[in-house]
């Protein structure tokens, strides 16, 4: 037996499933046919080698992994030919439209958008891994653990259809983004729709990893009733989806002494940009890490969510491997002995999984906000809502209340004197930055 | 569809089983016992605070993801009852629906490091600070939040479901602070304490299967009980509960089991 797992071929679990199922009826064509990859980082982290284990761990994990793979082609299709069930509430039109190759089918409308146009960054599954996803900062977004930025919803919930319009209409400002204002409507729509597809199936697929790991005994197998695929991994998720619309946040009455027609500094708006202030250095907490200046130099250590599972499991499995070596190997029973190779094997097909199909975890700086670049939008209605519940999956705090009925750290009606003074700071003098100003913005980029 | 309709009347049957078993069965006993390092007594490493330092590098902060005892009780264990639908002393969850649990930024820390809440109990999240916190709540199931939590502000929260593993709580201000929050859907659970005990009390008399979880071991899968090297896959354990009480007594964890 070699020690070392065979996790080169792990896109080929998808690709050999799709190939049992459609592969007979497509033929062997030139170009093999686009497959969903798996989330390894996932797979892996979800089956550490159980004490229990009768097949060798290799063996075991490949067989869940594929066992997933099959069981999301079952539910989604391919990339080719995505599949919406009925209780997905995907619109399956709109996603033939995105899916597949860019082509033109018979009324010569453009097929394959998302091909055309996003999976170079967002990469074939959606996980934020194309081609040129290593080269950008920040990192295309990777769907699958469905966390959504710049909505108009409750920190928790999902973005509404006008939301994500909103964010492929607009770009976003400051990073690799682009706006895509010049495709028709329709098409922004089948896009839309089919982000949500992917971040969907994506959800699906960390569900039904973490319910092997956590309610799965050694070698059991996940179930493939209805009841189970459809009541107990689908519908909460597609539930959330589904109640968007109703869960955007209130937006309280711009107070008087607010004047957003006018610029921050004119004296219309003076004593509320003051107001602002005072909320940004105290109950705001702002100043925490966007610092005194607001040069987002308070804190720079900090990661998403996204960067942080993977700095945690690479900690992690670092840890593990440091010990794995310096246990003493000679004294032990064949039992323990198999034990302690099932979880090298583990962590050595860890290591691989995370120099492969991750990408290297970087920081996220609180943004620095004398330079009136706001990735989730200008207005102030924008920055109401960043602050309100902060930003989901960023390190970022909300100051409104986190749920309806709840109470914030700052009135509703007060954010929008926060507002205010962030809407002043591009503009602020030099000189009322104060003597201990550690640096200006040109000087810091 | 047809094997589905099996596994639904298979579940009526378990019902039913269930009701007739618990019908006559009102007694309830406690479940407790003792956790024990295995080996000598860590040092928990000194933290690093490097931020707010005018009030938070003021306390001598250790590292609390392993705490064990002077007499080698290792605390911050969770011993939770597994069961789905576990039957409830309505007394038991009377009290505890009453009661808010809070969970308190004190020191540039959490107290306690490892909170137990109820599905629909609440909980308080509150700042004894005179410095601003976050508290990123990181649940599963439950919608994560993460509220800035001024001096001596507070917020609260109600959760829906239960989390399978605890979820971890943090300040993205201190990043050295962290808490745990054990979310169950009923009373049976319990955090050891420092001397490494822990006790669920009121447990209905019969067989209920416990878990076993650390922060740094994870479920824990090898212990000691009664002088017996015992596996627990997934750190799941079947106890016998009788009314008189059950005790497992030293309870010990090797110092391996924290290293994976």
């Amino acid at each position: 037996m070699t020690n070392t797992p065979s996790f080169v071929h792990r896109s080929c679990y998808a690709t050999l499933a799709f190939a049992i199922v459609v592969g007979a009826a497509a033929g062997c064509g030139k170009t093999q046919p686009a497959s969903f990859r798996l989330n390894m980082v996932q797979a892996t982290k979800t089956s550490a080698p159980e004490a229990d284990l009768e097949r060798p761990w290799e063996k075991w994990s490949q067989d869940r992994q594929s066992q997933v793979a099959t069981i999301l082609l079952a539910m989604f299709g391919t990339p080719d030919e995505p599949l919406a069930l009925a209780e997905s509430g995907l619109d399956e039109a709109k996603l033939r439209l995105a899916a597949g190759p860019v082509r033109s089918d018979i009324v010569g409308r453009k097929n394959g958008l998302y091909r055309e146009h996003c999976v170079h960054c967002h990469g074939i599954s959606g996980d934020g891994m194309g081609p040129t996803a290593a080269f950008l900062n920040p990192y295309p977004r990777d769907y699958r653990p469905g966390k959504f930025k710049f909505k108009s919803t409750w920190r928790d919930a999902k973005p509404t259809s006008a939301d994500l319009v909103r964010v492929l209409h607009e770009g976003i400002a400051g990073t690799s983004m682009p706006s895509f204002a010049l495709l028709a409507p329709t098409q922004v729509d089948a896009l839309a729709e089919y982000v949500r597809y992917l971040s969907i199936r994506g959800e699906a697929e960390l569900a039904l990893f973490t319910y092997a790991e956590q309610e799965l005994g050694g070698d059991e197998q996940l179930p493939t009733t209805r009841e189970f695929l459809v009541d107990e991994i689908l519908t909460p998720i597609v539930g959330k989806w589904a109640a968007a619309e109703e869960s955007q946040i209130p937006i309280a009455a711009v107070p008087a002494g607010v004047d957003f027609g006018l610029p921050a500094s004119d004296f219309a708006n003076r004593e509320s940009v003051a107001r602002g202030r005072v909320l940004f250095l105290g109950d705001g907490g702002c100043v925490k890490c966007h610092g005194v200046t607001a040069l987002g130099d308070g804190q720079a250590n900090d990661y998403d969510d996204w960067n942080k599972t993977i700095v945690e499991v690479s900690k992690e499995v670092a840890g593990s491997l440091d010990a794995s070596r310096q246990a003493p190997t000679g004294e032990l029973s064949p039992e323990k002995l198999a034990e302690h190779r099932a979880r090298a094997e583990w962590l050595h097909a860890f290591v691989e999984v995370l120099e492969g199909d991750a990408l290297r975890p970087r920081t996220i700086p609180p943004r620095n906000l004398r330079q009136g670049v706001y990735r989730g939008g200008r207005r102030p209605l924008d920055l109401y809502r960043r602050l309100y519940t902060g930003i989901n999956g960023a390190p970022m705090p909300g100051v409104g209340p986190s749920g309806p009925g709840g109470k914030g750290s700052v009135a509703d009606a007060e954010i929008w004197h926060i507002v205010n003074y962030i809407r002043s700071l591009p503009y602020e003098f030099d000189g009322e930055l104060g003597a201990d100003r550690p640096m200006i913005a040109k000087d810091r980029f | 569809m047809k094997c589905s309709c099996s596994i639904w009347s298979l579940g009526f049957a378990v019902v039913a089983v269930a009701v007739i078993g618990t019908a006559s069965a009102d007694e309830w006993g406690v479940v407790k016992g003792k956790f024990v390092f295995g080996g000598a007594v860590p040092s928990a490493a000194e933290l690093k605070t490097d931020k707010d330092q005018e009030v938070c590098g003021k306390h001598k902060l250790l590292a609390e993801e392993l705490v064990v005892g002077a007499d080698k009780g290792v605390a911050n264990v969770v011993v939770f009852v597994r069961d789905k639908g576990v039957k409830v002393n309505p007394e038991v969850a009377k009290a505890a629906a009453a009661e808010k649990v809070v969970l308190d930024n004190k020191g540039c820390r959490f107290e306690p490091h490892v909170a137990f809440v109820q599905v629909g109990q609440e909980l308080v999240i509150k700042n004894s600070d005179t410095v601003g916190h976050n508290s990123n709540v990181a649940t599963v199931k439950n919608a994560p939040s993460n509220n800035i939590i001024p001096a001596s502000g507070e917020v609260s929260a109600k959760f829906t479901s239960e989390e399978a593993i605890p979820a971890q709580v943090t300040c993205n201000i201190h990043p050295w602070m962290k808490a745990w929050l054990v979310v169950r859907p009923n009373p049976y659970a319990s955090v050891s304490k420092t001397d490494g005990t822990f006790e669920i009390k009121d447990v209905p008399v019969g067989e209920v299967e416990l878990q076993f979880w650390h922060e740094k071991a994870g479920y824990i899968g090898e212990m000691t009980i009664g002088g017996k090297a015992e596996k627990a896959a997934k750190g799941r354990k079947k106890v016998s509960v009788a009314a008189a009480g059950t005790d497992l007594g030293e309870i010990v964890l090797e110092p391996a089991i924290f290293q994976k």
